[in-house]
């Protein structure tokens, strides 16, 4: 999709249909499941690869809806997780727009650096709030682990995000030229 | 950039507004809608959590149970000394005329399941599948079979929000097992498996492995009324760090993995329940936080 075109009904409703998916298998069976004292934490992922795949509209769209989906369902401060999500959907979503990477690791890198800017996001949103009890260092250490296995999560994540909305994606111009020509189909070149 | 403005405002709406404003009673709401739904997904979900805890539960199997041999020999000895100790108590008891006191089950126990958990490190909280129609109410004290596990949060119809004690908002009244020595059990945010028994009595003793239950009393006026001798969690350090005499404390339920919980309701009319009442109906300045004071003193013998 690019800046500026509409996302298609299907798309929004398959989207929504996974956000509530995975926010309730989230907090329902994942956050149970602590991996070296932290639970995995998949709504980041779900946010940051729906931005990767749709852009920063509807990556923004998505983080803000998940994050206030969070919040009202977890009793937490209303707008904290909105506002990290709706920031690292438009960032996963202008990554696309602007440089559109390929590379097989992609989504293992956009995963890791997204569950590691909603991390730290929400120390700093909960510093900024005013934190009535002690911190411990032990906090920089669960941190790193839930980045860690934010990234372990990633690629698993990323493969179920694609497969529920390929159907729905609209072809890109951008890439669909790219494909032309790599398997020589409109290539200038190809021709006699 | 419209998201994001709409994402402040909510925040400073929300930060700024009484617990029983606008957006308080949305997200109540809301969760009164979403209590049955969970509820539901957390019975389809429950063969897979299952799973995974059986696969957890086998890889520290091994380690546990050598810590359970070590811990049977050493409460053996220490249970042939308390048989006799408590004989003594309960023959000076029954002297005074204190032997009237309240047991759990005075405090009416619903038993609840928890449907959902925060994987958020910032907000140590469960959702649970009993709520006021169950007769649970905000800041009822919650327990498991392990000790205490937090306090609720916020209740609907149908389901409520339990914070535990590892929550930043959490702040027990608690003494040290073998002495008189009471302070304030805090979390230390970031590591969920210590806590910090604060603002001890200059000089007080405390040993690794002593034992921290709650003190029966209340630290502010709308603070949980949690009854007394609800085992909270064991000294694992003193902590050298703090301007206040403290002691670190392990908790001893397991708040990674809980599954069923008790929320001790104290219904309307009985003694715990008058007793809260008492307590929280007394001005500021005569509350339980005062040392000495007639709060405090009346929730203590009240509760036992």
């Amino acid at each position: 999709m690019t800046p500026g075109s509409a996302p298609s009904f299907g798309l929004l409703v398959r989207i929504a249909v996974l956000a509530v998916v995975v926010v309730f298998v989230q907090i329902g069976v994942v956050s149970e499941v602590p991996l070296f004292g932290v639970s995995v934490d998949i709504s980041p992922l779900l946010v940051v690869f729906v931005g990767l795949l749709c852009g920063s509209t509807v990556g923004a769209l998505t983080g803000f809806a998940v994050g206030l989906l969070v919040d009202l369902t977890l009793v937490q401060t209303l707008g904290v997780t909105s506002l990290i999500f709706t920031l690292i959907g438009y960032w996963s979503g202008r990554l696309r727009e602007l440089r559109d990477p390929q590379a097989a690791l992609t989504p293992l890198l956009v995963g890791a650096a997204g569950t590691a800017a909603a991390l730290v996001g929400y120390s700093l949103m909960e510093f900024l709030l005013g934190v009535d009890a002690p911190v411990s260092l032990e906090l920089v250490r669960q941190i790193v682990i839930g980045i860690l296995l934010g990234t372990m999560v990633a690629l698993p994540m990323w493969v179920i995000v694609r497969r529920s909305l390929v159907g729905a994606l609209p072809e890109d111009p951008r890439r669909r030229r790219r494909r032309a020509y790599t398997t020589g189909g409109l290539s200038p070149l190809s021709r006699p | 950039m419209l998201l994001v403005v709409l994402s402040l405002l909510l925040l400073t709406a929300y930060f700024g507004e009484a617990p029983n404003g606008r957006l308080h009673a949305v997200q109540r709401d809301f969760l009164t809608v979403v209590s049955p739904i969970q509820d539901g997904a957390n019975k389809a979900l429950k063969p897979v959590r299952n799973l995974f805890g059986w696969i957890d539960n086998t890889v520290h199997a091994k380690k546990q149970r050598d810590e359970l041999l070590k811990q049977v020999d050493k409460l053996r000895g220490e249970l042939v000394s308390s048989q006799s100790e408590k004989r003594s108590y309960h023959e000076l008891l029954g002297l005074y005329h204190l032997d009237d006191q309240l047991s759990i089950r005075d405090y009416h126990p619903v038993t609840a399941t928890v449907v959902g958990k925060s994987p958020n490190i910032w907000y140590a909280t469960v959702d649970i599948d009993q709520g006021e129609s169950a007769g649970v109410h905000v800041n009822d004290p919650v327990i498991n079979g392990e000790g205490l596990v937090g306090k609720v949060a916020l209740a609907t119809s149908d389901g409520a929000e339990v914070s535990l004690i590892t929550d930043s908002t959490m702040g027990v009244s608690a003494r040290l097992g073998t002495t008189n020595a009471t302070g304030i059990v805090q979390p230390k945010l970031g590591d969920p498996n210590d806590l910090l028994l604060q603002y001890l009595p200059a000089n007080t003793v405390a040993n690794p492995g002593e034992y921290v239950v709650t003190s029966g009393t209340v630290a502010s006026p709308d603070d949980s009324l949690y009854p007394p001798g609800i085992l909270i969690g064991q000294v694992t350090s003193v902590n050298e760090e703090s301007a206040y005499e403290s002691v670190n404390v392990r908790p001893t339920a397991n708040l990674h993995n809980l599954d069923v919980v008790q929320v001790l309701t104290a219904a309307q009319g009985t003694m715990p329940a008058n007793l809260s009442h008492l307590v929280v109906s007394l001005p500021v300045g005569q509350g339980p936080g005062a040392s000495g004071s007639s709060g405090e003193a009346l929730a203590s013998t009240g509760a036992g």
